[in-house]
């Protein structure tokens, strides 16, 4: 539905004979109504204004360090989306993020081997979010305040297992995973591509995938038509816990150790880039897309403030301006879409203008 | 996974022969929501090629009566007959697959999602069992808004951009489209105009010509009288009275809502204490 801005205009509604917009009119509108096309030019012209700074910008090693800071908040954040998209939040992914990775790094040191390494941080992941999506679908509580506590306490719990030492130095195919190349990209790069596929055919082609959008459209509609509401809410924070360790026990192999001070603001980022990347906090509207662009801004952002010698105090503060500049174009968008009583009034009286232009 | 899911309609069911039971009973049905008796002990009937009215003022117990039967919420007690076999849905799912389609008050509709998805909501098309078969759905959205005259411009359009009369197009098509042989409808043509209003009166005929039994939950006397062959009159979660349309005048059946004419049932009217 994202795009189709200008359908509001060609509705032959009670009305009738209202002239098709031009094509030129429709083109803009999808340009401005489609947020990944806004992130993704955004992030062309910042390149282009940075390479006349610094030639860095176009240094093959630079960008493979921005894929490389991508990677964690991308693969995290097209679950977000999903979530958001179920008309959900969760804040506890900083936490599990770290919990995974300490778990994962736990098990791997212990010697247990790759596989059950990245199954105790995903087991991890997947226990929290099932606890969140129970608590907050059966116990019916609010998201923001069940994910705030999981939050806390998920990490007070692991840096209190861990007496707040990292785990490692840890085993050194355990750390290839998350250090070595391939055809000149890290591995982390395939893995995320491979992760962000799933997420997109989960969200964008599955029948999952369109009950998690009507839910977050309109719940009750969605129970009343026979959408089991509450398993598929559910499953949603299950798969954000998932996503979120599965980055954790990866960040662990890429340092080649579990840091229980890891990931803290984490959250915060992984829901910027779904901001950034269109997706509202309201639900139903959001892209997996839109998300992983998000998330490669924020990280040319951040690469490029530095390159262009910027007071690093000041990086946040263009991340600041960048979601709430994200946030007033889905606000714009949101009123363009839909029929809103407002939109009609001033519809009707526009066409009733141009009416008398005519007929002059 | 379920477009085929929808046919308890050659059940062997031609209009006005069914024999001796109704196609849709509910027998001393009661619902409470904490305090609040919704229904007390409510009896119903439809047969084939039947469409009955249900009336009343608001908080008489209609819609909890429409969701009852439609599987949003299971009733405390009594039961559920269709075509004289018991069924306990707990979920609107498994009513629709008894062969109960429901028009809901509220329409039901996702305002960000666009007629196609909304057609098929809940009960998508497949492709291999897990991805959304989209082309499929717009196209059956498409055949199915044409043969109702849904009056919508595409079915790629959000439902958030259709007026409210649109919006009803959609959900009554997207109940007919089920054809099932028991259609329920909540409020259908509330805030309809004089047009859509008669549409959706000719949609009910043709449903009763096609041998369904329909239940239709209306504040609107006289599209009641124009369109429904008996009247259901809910008083105090109770139901005081069915009349046929013939046998009983707007005057009669106003009196029964309000109270000023007693209804059948003379049992106390004090919601039981308990529970």
């Amino acid at each position: 539905m994202r795009g189709t801005g200008g359908a509001l205009v060609s509705i032959p509604a009670a009305e009738g004979h209202r002239s098709a917009p031009s094509r030129r009119r429709r083109m803009t509108q999808w340009a401005f109504g489609s947020a990944e096309l806004v992130v993704a030019l955004v992030i062309i012209l910042f390149v282009l204004v940075g390479a006349t700074q610094s030639a860095q910008f176009f240094d093959g090693l630079t960008w493979i360090n921005i894929l490389r800071n991508t990677v964690f908040v991308a693969i995290a954040g097209c679950f977000t989306t999903i979530v958001l998209v179920n008309g959900g939040l969760d804040l506890s992914i900083g936490s599990v993020f770290m919990a995974g990775a300490v778990g994962g790094a736990a098990v791997a040191d212990a010697g247990y081997g790759n596989l059950l390494a990245f199954l105790a941080g995903i087991g991890i992941g997947a226990a929290v979010g099932l606890l969140n999506g129970l608590l907050i679908n059966y116990a019916q509580m609010p998201a923001i305040i069940v994910t705030l506590g999981t939050l806390f306490a998920v990490r007070a719990l692991a840096v209190t297992l861990t007496q707040g030492q990292p785990i490692g130095p840890l085993p050194n195919d355990f750390a290839a995973i998350g250090q070595s190349d391939f055809l000149g990209l890290p591995l982390l790069v395939y893995y995320a591509l491979i992760i962000v596929v799933v997420a997109y055919l989960l969200l964008h082609r599955t029948m999952f995938g369109w009950n998690v959008r009507a839910i977050g459209g309109n719940r009750v509609a969605a129970r009343s038509m026979g959408i089991r509401v509450n398993r598929v809410a559910t499953s949603v924070y299950v798969l954000s816990g998932v996503s979120a360790a599965l980055a954790g026990v990866l960040m662990a192999s890429r340092l080649g150790a579990g840091d229980p001070t890891l990931g803290n603001g984490f959250e915060l980022q992984v829901i910027a880039a779904a901001i950034i990347g269109g997706t509202s906090i309201y639900g139903a509207i959001g892209t997996v897309p839109g998300t992983v662009l998000g998330a490669l801004l924020l990280s040319v952002l951040t690469t490029g403030l530095i390159l262009l010698k910027v007071d690093p105090g000041l990086q946040n503060f263009a991340v600041g301006v960048v979601i709430i500049v994200a946030a007033g174009m889905d606000r714009a968008r949101k009123a363009r879409m839909f029929r809103t009583s407002t939109n009609v009034a001033r519809e009707r009286q526009g066409k009733k203008a141009s009416d008398k232009d005519a007929n002059r | 996974m379920n477009t085929s899911a929808v046919t308890p309609v050659e059940r062997g069911l031609t209009p006005r022969s069914t024999g001796t039971y109704p196609v849709l009973e509910l027998r001393d049905a009661s619902k409470s929501f904490g305090h609040v008796v919704a229904l007390n002990q409510v009896n119903l009937s439809v047969h084939a090629g039947e469409v009955l009215a249900v009336v009343g003022d608001n908080g008489a117990g209609k819609s909890t009566l429409v969701k009852v039967i439609s599987g949003v919420h299971r009733p405390d007690m009594g039961e559920l007959l269709v075509h004289g076999s018991r069924i306990s849905p707990g979920h609107p799912t498994e009513a629709r697959a008894q062969g109960i389609s429901t028009v809901f008050q509220d329409l039901a509709l996702v305002e960000t999602l666009d007629v196609a998805a909304n057609m098929f909501l809940g009960r998508q098309i497949s492709r291999w069992g897990v991805f959304a078969n989209r082309r499929r759905m717009i196209a059956e959205a498409e055949k199915t808004l044409r043969t109702y005259q849904g009056n919508v411009p595409s079915v790629r359009v959000a439902v958030g951009e259709l007026s409210g009369g649109q919006r009803q197009s959609v959900a009554i098509a997207r109940a007919i489209r089920e054809n099932n042989p028991i259609v329920l409808m909540d409020e259908p043509t509330a805030a309809l105009g004089v047009q859509e209003t008669a549409r959706v009166g000719s949609i009910i005929n043709s449903l009763r010509a096609e041998g369904k039994a329909v239940v239709i939950v209306s504040h609107d006397l006289g599209f009641v009288f124009e369109h429904c062959d008996r009247i259901q009159v809910m008083r105090l979660g109770r139901s005081s009275a069915t009349r046929d349309v013939r046998d009983t005048t707007r005057e009669g059946v106003i009196g029964l809502i309000t109270g000023a004419v007693p209804g059948d049932d003379t049992r106390d009217h004090r919601p039981r204490s308990g529970s």
